[in-house]
């Protein structure tokens, strides 16, 4: 008699050998999916949506290919995770880490089948990371006392970060937006007081940054078109009437002058809820919600620039960016805090009448506004900016930059590899494995770029053999260049990142001896 | 010196291109689908350019010779496709006019980008030439512009019948074309000389009469009639007119309200009030010198009663309703007053003042026409008329065309000829420079220079002509220097275009090549398509 099903119908289980497998064909078959958008001469991939509407996306980001996609392998879950804490953390480097992890373990994979057990794998993974880390924060340039020489560094991660984007054309006008707007930011990582306007129409050149802020709205009917020294109330409230919310308040009257008069007596509160917000002595006025015809005239008579219908995000940062606090009530003008800006008016950025707030109370506020051919031309172009903002910012916090094309992967390499002779045990296997891992990346940049890659790895690799070398991939010549004289850096932060999260997400998944598949919920027959 | 010639070889060895069978799949089978989006309009370019005939989903038919209007209804799937259908509208949007040029360009890049790659040159490499080319094409054009002055509207005027000669209602262009500039140039703002609001130019579409009827009205027209109800006025000299964002109708207040009546005497007592609540707003209207009213729309309850209207008419006052709210801020601004919202602002120095509003006839149906505003702001309206409704469609699509041609060169004041000729110029200039540059770019630029020849050649084969004798013999009429030989359709021959008067905005031929290479680029970068939610 065999044992009484344990699990329900529609639930499955998958052990040992089996679950290893299918944890390895998911990882491996995400990393080659996003393998071919690495580096500067990576392809862009097309989403396409099934659902409604077919929208079309083009990116090259990793994260944005990743997180639309269905999935249902719980490995390869694991890894978009990853790209998602990537994006969230450093913000760029989401398909590097994606990669790493996959070849990490398309590595483990083979030992696996060579008898070596998962933890001896996963230690010697452990030590191994460790030990590259070690290398790379040897090999860091630190330039934070020299203001000038960090400045040049950013420029150049910026550059770096944007040469594998739509943007490469025009990089260094945006690496350029890209250092002034976070050195805006005075350190902090507060990327909200940066604004992304998208515009369509012009060419990604004629984008631009801006100081101050930009709200994409119309200025009320015969309203001023230019306040300087404006103080803005910034507000979420109803201006239509206060109604009295009780289900079923209704009034009885008895003859049709008292309806008027109730009509006058809706309109007198409004007037003093106008009177009120007038009294906080201001001269604009920011609504959240819409500002109907009656109080935006009497805003108009008063001379005070009412702009109705702002969007959520929109109010926040202006309240953010002007000093102010959202109000709804106007009872206590003291209590409210009021935004303060040098200037107010009316511009044309280019179809489209916006509204730009300069002079703002929180110096560090800004506003790049991006022109561009499409709105695929468009979005893509913000991701990949903000990807450099991110970068930016955090390089600005921790200091240390490394070189990029493939420099940091062969030091580590390297350093690994003198590990793996050291250390006796099946471990050293596991060790060696990681090494060739982090060669993997250079392999793929090079592949991508449509170069010989066995060719240029090797010839990377001597070139590594000497102490304090610079040599990395140079894609445009298709040869290995001296990656500081080349200007191509990158962040100490992102490539550490990178580093842990790939190995610990290649061990969570090693661990894996037992896939169980929940029954899906019945969805109930309503319909 | 040796090292660098020694890495020249090698570097071209090695940007080989190996690819995949799938990923070289996915290229052709996008390029494959841009292209046929590009065929599909091809031949609705150029002054003998066929039409499409449209027939939407909902049974409504649309005949059209502008590349956006055609791609926008397409509803192509294929997410290349859907690029070029992006990339027609965004020259609509950047320019205006070239809608049908810009896609047939990029059509032609492709075709010979296909060949490109199946030489096995990688696509990024590709990718980078064709931006070097266009930015050198767009260098090329600038050089061959001649600049313009507004006052010359002669020059205007040509370049706005350009346009319209390749549209259905290109033999009205002589009446549409100085339209078009006038109205322009009517509302160019003299502090802000180089900006043009189109929206500031109304086009007010009314069935019957002909596309002749068209006309400039200097003030303002609206698609309605004036309120006939109890035998108001409808024509008034010396108009006070008065913009409401308030109703004349019985009171409605936001709470839930009912009157009681309780006994029958109270009923009369009741519509006597509603009476004298109407009677003393009209009073205070009648009060200020107002004579025309336009009421806005409302949601929350009737704009007007039978009653107000009864009222208004025997007050003499002029009644215009149901005015959408986006609409106010034109009237306002055209007619230089404000809003009034509340019957207590009422004031006489919140009204326009206008000679004449009066109601005309058209046919069967009735516009109100208001002229001879006093400090009418910067505005303009355009009445457009058509035997039917395809045909005003059609007109309005085209006389956009051509205002946008005009706002391009406002903005930037430059021509540059038309007909084929700065095609057959880039595509000659380009030619040469590709002779000097070293490894795949020089490739890679001459067939961008190519694929510019598609423009003069599909010209000619629209008009009937031997695309392959007029091609060769506009290059040879530009190797000898004649930089302005372009394609004159209506004789058959080539001829100096600039002396034939088809002139066009430099902005409409430098952002269709810009914007044609950034497409392809685009689309030459993609290797795989991805479903996802």
């Amino acid at each position: 008699m065999a044992i009484e099903k344990i699990l329900k119908d529609d639930a499955s289980e998958e052990k040992g050998e089996r679950a290893r497998m299918a944890s390895f064909v998911g990882a491996i078959a995400i990393t080659d999916l996003v393998k071919t958008t690495l580096g500067p001469k990576g392809m862009d991939k097309i989403l396409q949506s099934t659902g409604r509407g077919h929208g079309v996306t083009v990116t090259n980001d990793g994260a944005t290919i990743l997180k639309s996609l269905h999935i249902d392998n719980p490995a390869a879950k694991v890894l978009i995770d990853i790209s998602k804490v990537q994006d969230d953390e450093v913000g760029d480097g989401t398909t590097s880490v994606v990669v790493l992890a996959g070849e990490l373990l398309r590595e483990a994979e083979k030992l696996v089948a060579a008898k070596i057990h998962p933890m001896t794998i996963i230690s010697g993974y452990r030590m191994a990371a460790e030990c590259a880390r070690n290398a790379l924060s040897q090999r860091v340039v630190d330039n934070k006392e020299n203001a000038e020489k960090f400045k040049s560094d950013l420029m150049k991660i910026a550059r770096t970060t944007l040469s594998s984007k739509i943007l490469s054309q025009d990089k260094e006008h945006f690496a350029q937006l890209a250092v002034d707007a976070v050195m805006r930011l005075k350190g902090s990582t507060n990327l909200e007081a940066i604004q992304i306007i998208k515009k369509p129409g012009g060419s990604l050149m004629d984008s631009f940054l801006d100081e101050g802020f930009i709200l994409d709205k119309k200025i009320g009917l015969g309203q001023p078109k230019r306040i300087e020294n404006a103080k803005i109330l910034v507000a979420n409230t109803a201006m239509d009437t206060d109604k009295v919310k009780i289900y079923g308040a209704r009034v009885r009257v008895d003859s049709m002058s008292k309806v008027a008069e109730i009509e006058g007596a809706e309109k007198e509160k409004m007037r003093e809820k106008v009177q009120k917000i007038i009294a906080h002595g201001i001269n604009c006025f920011v609504n959240r919600q819409l500002i109907y015809n009656f109080p935006e005239e009497l805003f108009a008579d008063a001379g005070v620039l009412a702009i109705e219908h702002a969007d959520f995000d929109g109010i926040e940062r202006l309240a953010l960016v002007t000093g102010g606090e959202i109000a709804s009530t106007f009872d206590n003008p003291e209590s409210v805090k009021i935004g303060h800006c040098k200037l107010i008016e009316e511009i044309m950025i280019g179809e489209d009448k916006s509204i730009h707030f300069s002079g703002v109370e929180m110096g560090q506020a800004c506003t790049i506004v991006l022109r561009g051919a499409s709105h695929h031309v468009l979005d893509e172009a913000e991701r990949s900016l903000h990807d450099a903002l991110c970068v930016l910012s955090q390089t600005v916090n921790d200091t240390r930059v490394l070189l990029g094309g493939g420099w940091p992967e062969m030091v580590m390499a390297k350093e690994v590899d003198e590990l793996a002779r050291k250390t006796p045990g099946k471990k050293s296997h596991a060790i060696e494995a990681f090494s060739r891992a982090l060669v993997a990346i250079p392999t793929i940049i090079a592949d991508n770029a449509g170069l010989d890659s066995a060719d240029l790895v090797a010839q990377l690799r001597a070139a590594h053999h000497k102490e304090g070398c610079n040599a990395g991939i140079d894609v445009i010549s298709g040869s290995v260049g001296d990656m500081a004289e080349l200007g191509i850096s990158e962040s100490f932060k992102v490539k550490q990142a990178v580093l842990l999260s790939a190995t610990e997400a290649a061990e969570m998944i090693l661990r894996v001896d037992e896939i169980i598949t929940c029954a899906p919920r019945q969805r109930e027959d309503r319909m | 010196m040796a090292a660098v010639s020694a890495a020249q070889p090698r570097a071209s060895k090695t940007e080989s291109y190996v690819d995949n069978k799938r990923k070289e799949d996915i290229r052709q089978s996008n390029i494959n689908a841009a292209r046929s989006v590009a065929d599909a309009v091809r031949t609705s370019l150029g002054p003998k350019g066929m039409d499409k005939m449209i027939s939407t989903a909902n049974g409504e038919v649309i005949i059209t010779n502008d590349g956006a209007t055609i791609l926008n209804k397409m509803e192509v799937l294929q997410p290349a496709a859907k690029m070029l259908v992006e990339l027609s509208k965004s020259q609509d949007a950047a320019a205006g006019d070239g809608t049908t040029t810009v896609v047939v360009i990029a059509g032609a890049i492709l075709k010979q980008c296909l060949s490109l790659l199946s030489h096995g040159i990688h696509p990024t490499v590709i990718s980078d030439s064709l931006h070097k080319a266009s930015t050198k094409a767009v260098d090329v054009l600038t050089a061959m512009a001649v600049p313009l002055e507004l006052s010359d509207r002669e020059s205007l005027i040509k370049s706005a019948s350009t346009s319209l000669n390749s549209k259905v209602v290109s033999q009205y262009s002589t009446l549409l074309a100085p339209l078009a500039v006038d109205s322009v140039l009517s509302v160019v703002d003299p502090e802000k000389p180089d900006m043009v609001d189109l929206r500031d130019i109304k086009i007010v579409k009314k069935l019957g009469g002909t596309v002749d009827d068209t006309q400039l009205v200097k003030g303002l027209v609206f698609d309605k009639k004036a309120s006939h109800a109890a035998g108001g006025p409808t024509r008034m000299e010396n108009a006070k007119i008065a913009v409401i964002q308030f109703q004349i109708s019985p009171p409605k207040t936001d709470i839930e309200q009912s009157i009681v009546v309780s006994d029958y005497t109270q009923m009369d007592r009741i519509l006597k009030e509603e009476r004298n609540y109407i009677l003393g707003m009209i009073k205070k209207i009648k009060a200020t010198g107002c004579n025309v009213l336009l009421i806005q729309k409302s949601i929350l309850r009737d704009a007007v009663t039978d009653l107000s209207l009864h009222y208004l008419a025997k007050a003499k006052i002029m009644v215009i309703k149901d005015v959408e709210r986006d609409d106010i801020e034109f009237i306002t601004k055209t007619l230089n007053c404000l809003p009034i919202a509340n019957i207590e602002h009422f004031r006489a120095e919140k009204l326009g003042h206008a000679d004449l509003v009066e109601e005309v006839s058209l046919g069967d149906a009735k516009i109100v026409k208001v002229t001879g505003i006093k400090d009418m702001g910067r505005t303009t309206t355009v009445l457009v008329r058509g035997s039917n409704q395809l045909v005003i469609d059609e007109a309005e699509r085209s006389l956009h065309d051509a205002l946008c041609v005009v706002r391009c060169l406002v903005s930037k004041r430059f021509l540059i000829a038309g007909g084929g000729a700065p095609e057959i110029e880039l595509s000659r200039q380009l030619g040469a420079w590709s002779k000097v540059l070293h490894g795949m770019e020089g490739y890679c630029v001459r067939s961008f220079a190519e694929a510019l020849e598609v423009i003069p050649y599909t010209l000619a084969e629209n008009a009937g002509l031997n695309p392959i004798a007029i091609v060769t013999e506009l290059r040879n009429r530009h190797a000898q220097g004649e930089i302005n030989a372009g394609i004159n359709v209506r004789k058959g021959q080539i001829t100096n275009i600039l002396e034939e008067n088809v002139v066009q905005p430099l902005l409409v031929s430098t952002s269709a090549i810009s914007l044609a290479t950034e497409c392809v680029r685009m689309i030459l970068k993609i290797d795989d398509i991805v479903n996802v939610r």
